[in-house]
């Protein structure tokens, strides 16, 4: 019997191919994403290793709560006079400070523009000369910078712009720009390239100047005299620096962190891209599901008169299982291999968005192939379970029945409660993670099974809704193209459940794109009506990166512009909050000038309430406030970055649901620099004097800007919110783009579901080629077919994607969200449906029409 | 065409709608190959009802693919109502087919989707002419399913599903139907009534009908019959009665 199953693989082989892709692609998504994680992080392993080669013991500011990706990074650094007190530690050879800071320079081009994509990218990271053994430095040309004025930068950056030693570079820092004298071209570590971050040394005086750490280091580096191991010199270290806030830690150590930290960052990409890998595994169970249902339906008299020739119902069983592993199994080996393809497109999208990813070749690692072939090899028997118990219930009768067209499935009733209940169910579980209150990645999690469950549950109800979506669609095809539009639409209700299952990947689709299309929108109006509200001044001035802080020289210098009335700069650090759980970002202001440049509203307080903030004082956000039992008066208890305590009086309350200026908690900006250790601002909202030409003004800042601080960007109202759009829909395309396997997965599932449906009416079709049916009339009603079938999926989707981001919107509307209906973006969406549709019935339509009128007088 | 429709009293002698000089077909090449017909010459004149009959492998199927214009000769030529059906292009073809050809096969052959009247009037349809609905009328009621014009093809027995396949085959009032094995699947009380409406359509609208069958009872309805053995013909002509045709059979 499992010859047997072999032998119907290999003669079917279009069959065979169409399906095994649905398995191939999914597999090499998880396996390429699996891969491409596993040669990255240890190429991080790598690079953080052979950087802290020389180093036995590393001193850092000790950090209490860690920045991260919606974190601001701390400015905490030590102090100078740290460093004899180390050099005077038993067993220390020697020690060094060094300044390694990754917010606070911009390499520029000729242009003045910040090298790198246009749209932010890779941090610009400044590190100071340290002598051997401690420097992460080797020099491919030139050397280390001996003066000032000089700078060595790593070599991708180096290639990528095309320097030359003693070429002069412009570098904009704390306090402004300056041009600097390339001294060497540098290798970081083991010299691969660090996600496409610039390295640029300089003298430690200059780099202490340059990041505003006068007097200060990031770190101090120690190497162990002889005899002395790495964990004593620590231990050593630790005891005389007892008290200060500092952290010890071996070279290894440090490595380790360090190369998790970005490991960290990585992972969160590891994950989405496996989401996404699973989307497109998921679509492809549909494809799979609906193949060997539809053999097993058009293979009936076959597995009858096997039952008749004495075949047992587990032997039936064994060869549909038999074809599904062994196709599963050819599939997923194929899809492992194409999975290093995977990689190459993945990396070079990164490197297109500027994202070098350091890499030390492609291994097959034993858990890649494991996990794998364990998602092809489930996901393709499990789709082909159903199909093969349904081949188990073909009777040796059905073997007698002359016809064999596989229509009319029958849809039990037990079906439709099962199918009714996992979509109740998956609405339910859906709501629950919206609305039960959970974290967001619990809310992520429930959401994503519960779409699964609805997903399944349609599909297998889909049957007794295709007859009304069929006629919505088929109807107006039917009146402008009459007869051949009408069988179109008849030959989708032939077999409402094939028709469901294969629009239903489609649906899937259909449902995200619109899902997050929704949102996109509602984000974008939520935070463009928010800034209607809040932002009254003229100008806001940005990193030109768009999230990167700016120097906090900035805005004084701003303030000076002959127009300027106002430049009232923000601030933003980490903190913890007593009796808050997490981490939190508390707000900077300036209480004197912020009123002139925005208009906070005010729940609790008034505009005095600002202007008289005092210097303890702070503002809160209501609903945060509210979720968290604050009330104005209350005494808060902040915990800064390095686990100093700092406590603030509550004096006023704001609304403030997306987050523009207050987040949580607001402090006077002075409060965040003295205690906070923050040093740059994320912002600065300036407003010109009354009567002020605002193009004339704008275009001073503008030169300012352009002059001093090329590296911040000004910005009027209608600016930033088209830029808020833009930054929207570029996440949005990514989301497309990342969908795009799934969706293309669906369409074959639409192509096979017709090839295969072609062969069985073949009969027909040439019968209605006799009586005088043209071959492109043949042609039309089968694309007809495929519109038709595409729609449904797109309608439904559409329809799914609609609801679920409703329940979302409305869930998140603490956080201000407002529902918004991109009504463009959603019929554009359903027009790509129908034209896919087309696309997808062209080839099964050709077939279909070359069918000869002679094959309608043969039988068997 | 509308001459059948316009002379409906009687079987018309002259006008001739098919006809063959010739026609050969060889299958395969070299020593494998084999003549399914050799040189076959026939006149069918209009409003006669002919069986072409034969053991199997004796060429009567093939001569009528060739006939029908499904299949090309080897050599020789084939005419359609005039038209010449040899070399005619896949587009020349469903033009022929829509104006002068009807089909009746073994297995029916209906749409599943659709209704009995839909189906009867199908071929109109594709062909994008409006649909005379008291012609169909007046076919539901010649094949006796009037009472059942709403029912679909699984909900009828063979041989109503095979009388909606002759009142289509009539709807586009076609010049000729080629019948292949028409009551092969039926048991003989519905032969009979398929048989009687066929006899009827060539006695009440003239209709010229070549019908393929093995079976002399089916041929006996012919007005005329046409041996076939070898791809040769052995015998042609008049019949009255099962007994005669299968004596021609025979040889006799």
């Amino acid at each position: 019997m499992i010859g047997l199953a072999l032998r119907s693989l290999a003669t079917n082989r279009l069959r065979g191919i169409l399906t095994a892709l649905a398995v191939l692609l999914g597999v090499a998504m998880v396996s390429g994403t699996l891969m491409l994680s596993d040669s990255v992080n240890r190429s991080f392993d790598d690079i953080f290793a052979a950087a802290t080669e020389g180093i036995d013991v590393n001193v850092r500011a000790k950090l209490e709560i860690e920045a991260g990706i919606d974190l601001p990074e701390s400015g905490a650094a030590l102090s100078e006079d740290l460093l004899p007190e180390v050099e005077a530690v038993e067993g220390a050879e020697q020690a060094s400070g060094a300044i390694g800071d990754a917010s606070s320079i911009a390499i520029l081009d000729e242009e003045g523009d910040r090298i790198g994509p246009p749209q932010g990218g890779p941090p610009h990271i400044v590190n100071s000369v340290q002598p051997e053994p401690f420097s992460p430095f080797t020099y491919i040309e030139g050397g280390p910078p001996t003066a000032n004025d000089q700078v060595a930068i790593d070599s991708f950056t180096a290639d990528e712009e095309g320097y030359e030693i003693g070429q002069l570079i412009p570098i904009t820092g704390n306090d402004g720009f300056s041009e600097y004298e390339l001294a060497g071209i540098t290798r970081f570590g083991s010299g691969v390239a660090l996600g496409g971050a610039s390295l640029a040394e300089f003298t430690l005086p200059e780099a202490q100047r340059i990041t505003g750490k006068e007097g200060e280091f990031d770190e101090i580096s120690v190497e162990a005299a002889d005899g002395v191991t790495p964990e004593q010199l620590r231990n050593n270290v630790a005891a005389a620096l007892e008290g200060e806030p500092v952290e010890v830690k071996t070279g290894e150590e440090i490595a380790a962190d360090d190369s998790e930290d970005i490991k960290d960052g990585f992972g969160f990409l590891t994950t989405t891209l496996l989401v996404f890998a699973g989307i497109t595994v998921f679509v492809g169970a549909f494809l799979i599901f609906n193949t060997f249902a539809i053999t097993v339906a058009q293979r009936t008299r076959e597995f009858g008169m096997l039952r008749t020739l004495g075949a047992s119902s587990r032997q039936v069983l064994a060869t549909v299982i038999a074809e599904a592993a062994a196709l599963g199994l050819i599939a997923s080996v194929v899809g492992i291999l194409a999975g290093a393809g995977f990689v190459e497109l993945l990396l070079a999208a990164f490197k297109a968005l500027g994202f070098e990813l350091p890499q030390s070749g492609l291994r097959f690692g034993s858990t890649t192939i494991i996990v794998a072939l364990a998602v092809g090899m489930v996901s393709t028997l499990g789709s082909a379970v159903i199909p093969a118990l349904r081949a188990t219930r073909i009777s040796p009768l059905e073997a007698l029945s002359d016809q064999a067209t596989g229509d009319s499935e029958r849809g039990s009733r037990r079906r439709t409660v099962i199918a009714s209940v996992l979509a109740v169910l998956g609405v339910l579980i859906i709501l629950l993670g919206l609305f039960g209150g959970g974290e967001f990645g619990q809310a992520l999690a429930a959401m994503g099974l519960g779409l699964v469950m609805l997903f399944v549950g349609i599909a297998m109800l889909g049957g007794k809704l295709i007859s009304p979506l069929a006629s919505l669609v088929g109807r107006p095809i039917e009146r402008l193209r009459g007869v051949t539009g009408r069988l179109a639409r008849e030959n989708t209700l032939r077999n409402p459940s094939r028709t469901a299952t294969t629009s239903s990947a489609l649906m899937i689709g259909v449902a995200l794109v619109v899902f997050v299309l929704m949102l996109g929108s509602a984000i974008t109006k939520s935070v463009g009506d928010a800034l209607d509200k809040t932002f009254t001044g003229d100008v806001a001035i940005f990193n030109v990166d768009g999230f990167s802080p700016i120097p906090a020289a900035v805005a004084p210098a701003v303030e000076e512009v002959d127009g300027v009335l106002v430049a009232s700069p923000i601030g933003a650090s980490a903190a913890r909050v007593e009796g808050v759980d997490g981490d939190q970002i508390v707000t900077g202001i300036d209480p004197p000038t912020l009123g002139e440049a925005a208009q906070l509203d005010w729940v609790d307080g008034d505009d005095a309430t600002l202007s008289g903030l005092s210097v303890n004082g702070a503002l809160v956000e209501s609903s945060w406030a509210e979720d968290n039992d604050i009330l104005v008066g209350d005494q808060l208890v902040l915990t800064t970055p390095t686990g100093e305590t700092v406590t603030v009086e509550v004096e006023g309350s704001v609304r403030d649901r997306v987050a523009l200026l207050v987040d949580t908690v607001a402090l006077p900006i002075g409060l965040l620099r003295t205690e906070f250790d923050t040093r740059q601002d994320t912002a600065i909202l300036a407003t010109f004097d009354q009567g002020a030409d605002f193009d004339v003004v704008d275009m001073r800042v503008e030169e300012l800007l352009a002059s001093r601080f090329p590296n911040a960007e000004a910005r009027s109202q209608q600016q930033l919110k088209d830029e808020q759009e833009e930054q929207i829909n570029g996440l949005i395309l990514l989301i497309y783009v990342l969908l795009t396997l799934a969706v293309i997965l669906s369409l074959v599932g639409v192509v096979n579901t017709l090839v295969l449906t072609v062969l069985e009416r073949k009969r027909e079709l040439a019968m209605l080629r006799s009586i005088g049916a043209s071959r492109s009339q043949v042609r039309r009603m089968v694309r007809y077919e495929s519109l038709i079938t595409a729609m449904i999926g797109a309608i439904v989707g559409a329809a799914i994607g609609i609801a679920i981001a409703i329940a979302a919107v409305t869930a998140l509307e603490s956080e201000g969200l407002v529902l918004s209906f991109p009504i463009v973006g959603i019929i554009v969406v359903l027009v790509l449906a129908g034209i896919a549709g087309v696309l997808a019935g062209i080839w099964p339509a050709r077939r279909a029409s070359r069918i000869e009128v002679m094959e309608a007088l043969q039988y068997e | 065409m509308e001459a059948a429709a316009a002379n409906p009293s009687g079987p018309a002698v002259a006008e001739t709608i098919v006809s063959c000089a010739g026609l050969s077909r060889r299958f395969g090449e070299g020593e494998a190959a084999v003549d399914a017909l050799r040189g076959v010459d026939l006149v069918f004149p209009s409003g006669e009802l002919t069986a072409i009959v034969g053991p199997s492998g004796s060429g009567k199927s093939t001569l009528m693919h060739l006939l029908a214009g499904l299949d090309q000769p080897t050599s020789g030529e084939s005419w359609i109502d005039g038209v010449a059906v040899t070399g005619l292009s896949d587009k020349g073809m469903t033009e022929l087919r829509r104006a002068k050809l009807g089909f009746i096969f073994q297995f029916y052959n209906l749409v599943p989707v659709l209704n009995a009247e839909e189906n009867i009037s199908l071929p109109i349809r594709i062909a994008g002419d409006p649909v005379d609905q008291e012609w169909i009328d007046k076919l539901l009621e010649m094949v006796g399913l009037t009472d059942r014009r709403t029912h679909r093809p699984s909900e009828l027995s063979g041989g109503q599903q095979q009388r909606v396949a002759i009142a289509r085959a009539l709807a586009s009032r076609p010049a000729v139907i080629f019948a292949d094995e028409p009551t092969g699947n039926l048991d003989s009380t519905s032969s009979s009534a398929v048989l009687d409406i066929l006899r009827r359509s060539v006695d009440e609208f003239g209709q010229t009908v070549v019908m393929v069958t093995h079976d002399p009872r089916v041929a006996s309805y012919a007005d005329r019959v046409v041996v076939l053995a070898d791809g040769q013909i052995t015998a042609d002509q008049k019949v009255s009665g099962e007994d005669e045709v299968i004596g021609l059979m025979r040889g006799h």
